[in-house]
């Protein structure tokens, strides 16, 4: 029998236009704490969801588990032959019981009439809380627990279901430090018992705390596997970010016009605190960090679709305070989420609807109809300008491809005349082609005095657009680099560790 | 029993028993034993269907055909017991027609929603729309008479145990049955599950059509039962007869405190629905207010009570999501 509790060989994963994995390979040894570890996008969570039986990898791929090879095509499945996944939302059922919840799953569908037995059931979850050394009145619905209590009924779930491996991904996201450190404590109790551990996290400090190996992926494809013992948090980060040359760093300068936006110790509770930058015409700036390190809520905030914050934007030199979308467009600004299918578009309805549709009201004629002329007058207008393929006003935005799509969405917004322009993640998922038009694109709308943020977790894309970059972690800005001094590498030193650390841009590997 | 005080039933309770004190100030007739059986006998049959309701709305599908299949198995009811003996034998064959009849319709809405992935509402809709119209053709929109039933149906509608009407058996005996299921079988947990959260349920491999079919059946089933007291309650099939009741099952369920988006809801807190809804109805004729008032009192109390509830949930919703932001 192999070493290896785990093999997972010549994994790949296409999606429509996507290849989200290239032959990757993990292998986890039995009773060890295996990170999983990569830049948002570099194909971790898809190789979790092909472990766990979510997604099935393209033929050719190979699997094997305790020295066989195992064919993984539902979830239930992987439970069954004692693959455990904590997914970072939970799979927990709120209005059930803490017993309930671990006891799940266990009898076979074919048993529909089969009398519940709610002994047996306390039994098995007060018996797998014990091995976790977790306290916890197993009739309690589940929704009155804390979170890092209902990761506990997660584990102990697991462990019921006689559990060989357990993926964690991003456990200690919403646990505060104590919690962490008792994560820790059952961690560890379960490598003494044999269990493996995969552990997915951003988080390099806890990562070495409790990983034995390290498997790193970048791009979809395989990095490689490594001793903690080999590593350093510098060389880790220089791994998972490589040098990648997809775009040409950006090199004008910005015209440095007078100031459009300044935000002033911007706060919100649970969201983001100590937020001061300010914002030029004619100039870019780059928003990162990672997922859930607080850009989002912090331009809905500008937005003013996140309220209440505490601190001041102060928009052309005059403090204000906007209350809704409307009132933000009508400021002059715009604000394009990231999320263009269902938040950005229409997308059964035509270019032309979609175009005007914010600027609807000033559309209007005399009978208060909406003059239809203008309207085409007005999508036709963008169309061109912005090259949008085909141009066919009357096209369903939903037929177009990506990124002009995400021309669409940004005509949309610019029919309102916006001065300042917020724009989420905006090359999420188009073709590299199209990404460096958006980005072209952005560029002229700059150059013609518009202020932008673009928030962005591609660093090549922040590197090609932004004139200045802001690097949020936790909530907090961690950075703010000038475009001749940001690398990846800068960047991705601020996001995971905070601080200005020197990295050697070249990796000794 | 501390987190029984602060649950939904107890609120609902709590203003069913200040209703009780008011209206037996009102009305001395109101606090006597036959009134209040009467209330619970008049909605008996809603209080079937909501039962039935509740485990559709828990796995967080709707069920606006039950008033209609009702109607249909009452028609096929007072259509059969024409030809039908006046034998014993004919009571255990209605028990074994109706409830066939009721689950067949049902599970038609309950494999369009899960085979074929059509949202509940729009399925059942189209069931209702059917089977009313079928209703109108087969009967003309006339009564059928308890001149033409067998007179051991007549016995046994009037037929009570231990001074409680057979028709309220009924109802105590489903809601008995269907707290059973959903507390002690498998089916009724993953029924449960369901609504709590669809896509672990999925995850720990339980079958969401085969849950869906089920509950879209058993609430045939309960229809089936359900035309059996109210053919017995009202000793006539009228074909008319309940029209719009879905809309007060539904009701009745909310009441209780199930949610209409899944995930939530007791057996316990849709009678207490029901008995909310029929004591409402009591109170004001015994008050000799205008029946229509009824239905504004109705709706009222319902979108006080679903807002307070959603109202609750946002504010729960606000504690989740947060970014840990360091000091």
């Amino acid at each position: 029998m192999s070493e290896y509790l785990l093999q997972m060989l010549n994994i790949s994963k296409t999606f429509p236009g996507v290849k989200a994995l290239d032959d990757v390979k993990l292998e986890v040894k039995k009773g060890e704490v295996h990170a999983l570890i990569g830049e948002n996008g570099a194909g971790k969570s898809t190789l979790i969801k092909i472990l766990a039986g979510v997604y099935q990898p393209d033929p050719g791929a190979q699997f094997f588990f305790e020295g066989k090879e195992a064919k993984i095509r539902r979830p239930i499945d992987a439970t069954m032959r004692g693959i455990s996944i904590i997914y970072q939302d939970l799979s927990l059922f709120p209005n059930l019981s803490v017993a309930e919840n671990i006891y799940i799953g266990r009898d076979s569908d074919k048993h529909s009439w089969k009398k519940v037995d709610w002994a047996l059931m306390e039994k098995t979850a007060k018996k797998a809380l014990k091995e976790l050394d977790f306290e916890i009145d197993v009739s309690t619905p589940v929704e009155k627990l804390s979170i890092a209590q209902q990761q506990m009924v997660e584990i102990a779930r697991a462990l019921a279901f006689d559990a060989k491996l357990i993926v964690m991904d991003e456990p200690t996201s919403s646990l505060s430090a104590g919690e962490v450190e008792k994560l820790y404590e059952v961690i560890f109790s379960l490598k003494k018992r044999g269990i493996s551990i995969i552990f997915v996290s951003h988080k390099l400090k806890e990562l070495f705390t409790v990983s034995d190996r390290f498997t790193v992926l970048r791009d979809g494809k395989y990095v490689g596997t490594y001793h903690a013992n080999e590593l350093t948090e510098e060389k880790l980060i220089t791994l998972m970010v490589g040098r990648k040359i997809l775009y040409e760093k950006n090199k004008e300068k910005a015209a440095s016009g007078k100031t459009l936006l300044e935000v002033r110790n911007l706060a919100k509770e649970g969201n983001f605190k100590d937020i001061s930058f300010e914002l030029r015409e004619g100039e870019v700036l780059g928003i990162t960090g990672l997922v859930g390190s607080g850009r989002t809520e912090l331009a809905q905030a500008i937005f003013g679709i996140n309220r209440p914050y505490k601190g001041d934007i102060i928009i052309n030199g005059q403090k204000t305070v906007i209350k809704s979308s409307e009132e933000a467009v009508k400021k002059g600004i715009a604000y394009i989420p990231e999320s263009r299918k269902t938040q950005g578009l229409i997308l059964r309805q035509s270019i032309i609807n979609n175009i005007s549709l914010p600027v609807l009201k000033k559309l209007k004629n005399k009978f208060l109809l909406i003059n239809r002329r203008k309207e085409i007058e007005l999508a036709e207008h963008y169309i061109q300008s912005l090259d949008v393929r085909p141009p066919l006003p009357y096209r369903a935005a939903g037929d177009l491809s990506g990124g002009n799509q995400q021309k669409v969405v940004i005509g949309k917004w610019l029919s309102t005349n916006p001065k300042i322009l917020i724009i989420d993640e905006p090359t999420n998922g188009i073709d590299i082609g199209a990404k460096s038009e958006i980005h072209k694109l952005l560029r002229g709308l700059a150059a013609n005095g518009m202020g932008i943020i673009v928030i962005s977790s591609e660093l090549p894309e922040v590197l090609a657009v932004s004139d200045r970059i802001i690097v949020m972690r936790h909530g907090r800005i961690a950075g703010e680099l000038g475009i001749h001094e940001a690398t990846q590498e800068s960047i991705m030193n601020l996001a995971l560790l905070g601080q200005k650390g020197k990295i050697r841009e070249e990796a000794q590997l | 029993m501390k987190a029984f005080l602060k649950s939904k039933e107890m609120s609902v309770a709590v203003i069913i028993l200040l209703l009780c004190i008011i209206l037996a100030f009102i009305s001395p007739v109101f606090l006597t034993a036959d009134n209040l059986l009467d209330v619970v006998k008049g909605n008996a049959v809603l209080g079937i269907l909501a039962i039935g309701m509740t485990l559709v709305i828990i796995t967080g599908g709707i069920d606006v055909s039950v008033a209609a299949v009702t109607s249909a198995v009452c028609v096929v009811l007072g259509k059969t017991m024409m030809f039908l003996p006046d034998s014993p034998l004919t009571i255990v064959l209605i028990f074994v027609i109706a409830p066939l009849f009721g689950v067949l319709l049902g599970s038609i809405n309950g494999i369009l929603v899960a085979k074929i992935q059509i949202p509940a509402i729009v399925v059942t809709l189209g069931m209702m729309s059917i089977i009313n119209g079928l209703v109108l053709y087969i009967t003309n929109g006339q009564y059928l008479n308890s001149s033409n039933f067998p007179t051991v149906f007549l016995k046994f509608s009037n037929f009570s145990v231990f001074g409680i009407s057979i028709i309220i058996w009924l109802f105590i005996i489903t809601a008995a049955l269907t707290w059973y299921i959903l507390k002690y079988t498998l089916i009724g947990r993953e029924v449960m599950a369901i609504g709590g959260n669809k896509e672990s349920a999925v995850r720990v491999g339980i079958n969401y059509s085969k849950v869906q079919i089920f509950v879209f059946s058993y609430m045939g089933f309960l229809a089936g039962i359900a035309a059996i007291a109210q053919t017995s309650y009202t000793k006539a099939v009228d074909p008319n007869g309940m029209l719009g009741l879905e809309l007060m099952v539904i009701a009745a369920v909310v009441l209780g405190g199930a949610n209409i988006m899944g995930g939530r809801g007791t057996i316990f807190g849709t009678i207490l629905g029901v008995l909310l809804l029929g004591i409402i109805q009591n109170g004001l004729i015994l008050a000799k207010i205008d029946t229509f008032w009824q239905k504004v009192f109705t709706g009222a109390i319902i979108l006080i009570a679903v807002s307070y509830d959603h109202i609750q949930y946002k504010r729960s919703q606000k504690q989740l999501s947060k970014i840990e932001v360091e000091a």
